[in-house]
């Protein structure tokens, strides 16, 4: 098999895993998947979300290694209003492709991720770029982007799951 | 005393300020708020550093009203309503962008930036002087004024000036631009959300100081667990209506603020940063307006929906609604033109910590909020909203009392009554 497809087969096995995890609310276990010092960020829906800057365009997520474990702290606890009780959230991810960049393989892919609470569901609906490396043999995310394909953050109103 | 539209009971002998719960979900109640309100007060539109040259440009919907904010060649400002006068079609379909003209794409009407028709495919078929009628010109919004930077509209003819309507607010909204020498700019970006919720619960949210430490317990525990993230100030203050229906609450807070309070978590390069902005404010406001200005946070609303929050970063915000339960929200960040990278690094990073549909204390108030809507439904003997902290006291209100709110309910309830159903 070419190189390049064996290569989008281990990017997609990881990416289903992250979803799982996700879907499954294992944070612990989802950022096991991370870097030291990877990093998440979801941009506005006004900006070239591909190549806006976050250290110099308002983004709605914008989370270095510390904060997206203080980020995962907060949804575990009871006082993270938002998800206690917790939405049902389902991943879906397709379309991925993928290309080497030095030692980054990057991988841009679709997503649509559903949050259901209550009186609601809603659909985040966008694609992922996720920057992986490969750690001691073992593919890890050194930093996610997740950009969203709507015109508003409408009806939703929160990002208060993990995209 | 019982107030006849409303119901609000507003009893300061007997400490008592309830709302009825109607207000928030009844349908009539809705439409009287735009006639009554929306279409009657000052709104605000936008800064000028959004349109930074002539022909800039940016669609906004204001009071469910599509309105394109530009400059025209000469560099005025125009509020125009986005709409052709030849069959009502939105002209202008960009969010923002720069044009010397906008072009109606259902027949070709193409007008001036300061919304003169210029152009009139097959104009032999129209007798003369139809190109300069004023009924075929794009409709401008009835008034528009600035106070600074900040641009306001208002949909009605008559009424008081804008600089009379803030009153109080004006020294406020002049202290968010004085953080800079040389003006503040919205940075690109801009936070679009929504709550499925009443509009006047985020009026009431965006400046309840009581709410912080039971619905924000998370944020407050993150400060407290986060090396350097905690600053020395404690969550202190007081509040002050400002006349209108307009009310800011005015605190130390033990959070960074870019303008200027340092946290160790900005290491020592941040604070050769923060001192040189902190010495800047001294010898340009004075010690005592400085320090105000640097280490106090103030969350301020501006009757009806526009909020200034000058807090970890600065935030404007508004937002409209279009049923009883739910709102749109628009939200950007102000900074200072000339700020460095570092700053405007930190103050983003900041920003989305706390703030927006991301951050770390935001989805906490849209929770709130929705689930406030949600228990009106009970309907019933529980008829009312309390809104009466801080009535028994004799000294300044608190920042966590409700006075700024109980000024708000006022001022609503006298535009509300003063309409006719």
């Amino acid at each position: 098999m070419d190189d390049i497809l064996t290569l989008r087969l281990k990017v997609e096995d990881l990416l289903f895993l992250e979803a799982d995890l996700l879907d499954r609310w294992m944070l612990k276990e989802w950022l096991a998947l991370f870097t030291e010092d990877a990093w998440y960020h979801v941009p506005p829906s006004d900006v070239d979300g591909d190549t806006a800057d976050p250290d110099k365009s308002l983004f709605y997520i914008v989370d270095d290694s510390m904060r997206l474990r203080e980020r995962v702290n907060r949804l575990m606890k009871i006082g993270a209003h938002s998800e206690h009780p917790r939405s049902k959230v389902r991943h879906l991810v397709s379309n991925v492709r993928v290309e080497r960049d030095g030692d980054v393989i990057r991988a841009r892919s679709s997503f649509v991720v559903y949050r259901s609470k209550d009186i609601t569901s809603d659909a985040f609906i966008g694609h992922y770029i996720h920057e992986i490396v490969e750690r001691d043999g073992k593919m890890m995310i050194a930093g996610k982007k997740a950009v969203l394909d709507m015109e508003a953050l409408r009806p939703h109103g929160r990002i208060s799951i993990i995209l | 005393m019982e107030r006849t539209v409303s119901g609000i009971i507003d009893d300061p002998v007997a400490n008592r300020f309830l709302v009825p719960r109607r207000n928030f979900t009844d349908r009539a109640v809705f439409e009287r708020e735009y006639a009554a309100i929306f279409d009657r007060c000052w709104l605000y539109l936008g800064h000028a550093s959004e349109l930074p040259e002539p022909g800039s440009f940016v669609t906004r919907t204001v009071a469910r009203r599509p309105v394109l904010f530009t400059r025209d060649k000469e560099g005025e400002f125009r509020a125009l309503l986005n709409a052709c006068p030849h069959r009502g079609a939105l002209v202008c379909r960009e969010r923002k962008g720069k044009s010397r003209a906008f072009m109606c794409m259902y027949h070709g009407w193409t007008f001036g930036s300061d919304g003169h028709l210029m152009t009139l495919p097959g104009s032999s078929g129209y007798p003369e002087g139809f190109k300069t009628d004023p009924q075929k010109q794009m409709v401008h919004v009835p008034r528009m004024e600035r106070f600074g930077d900040f641009f306001f509209i208002n949909f009605s003819r008559d009424g008081e000036d804008l600089a009379t309507y803030l009153a109080g607010a004006g020294d406020y909204l002049k202290l968010v631009a004085e953080h800079s020498p040389s003006g503040m700019q919205v940075v690109g970006g801009t936070q679009e959300y929504s709550i499925r919720g009443n509009w006047k619960l985020l009026s009431e949210n965006s400046f309840d100081g009581y709410h912080a430490a039971c619905n924000h317990s998370t944020y407050l525990e993150y400060l407290k667990s986060t090396k350097g993230a905690l600053g020395v100030d404690p969550l202190v203050g007081v509040e002050h209506t400002l006349g209108n229906g307009h009310a800011v609450v005015e605190y130390t807070a033990p959070w960074g603020r870019p303008i200027a309070n340092w946290i160790p978590a900005w290491g020592e390069e941040g604070k050769v940063e923060i001192d040189k902005v902190y010495a800047e404010l001294v010898t340009r406001l004075g010690a005592e307006r400085a320090d105000r200005l640097a280490r106090k946070s103030r969350n301020m609303v501006i009757f009806p929906n526009l909020v200034v929050n000058d807090i970890m970063a600065v935030t404007v915000r508004t937002f409209f609604p279009t049923a009883p339960d739910y709102m749109e929200i628009n939200a950007w960040a102000l900074a200072p033109v000339e700020e460095s990278e570092w700053l405007r690094k930190y103050r983003l990073y900041n920003f989305t910590e706390f703030l927006g549909p991301g951050g770390f204390a935001t989805p906490d108030d849209v929770e709130a909020i929705e689930k406030c809507q949600q228990g009106y439904a009970v309907g019933g003997e529980a008829v009312y909203n309390d809104i009466s902290k801080g009535m028994n006291r004799s000294d300044t209100p608190s920042f966590d009392d409700e006075e700024q709110m109980r000024a708000f309910w006022r001022e609503w309830d006298r535009r509300i009554s003063a309409v006719e159903a």
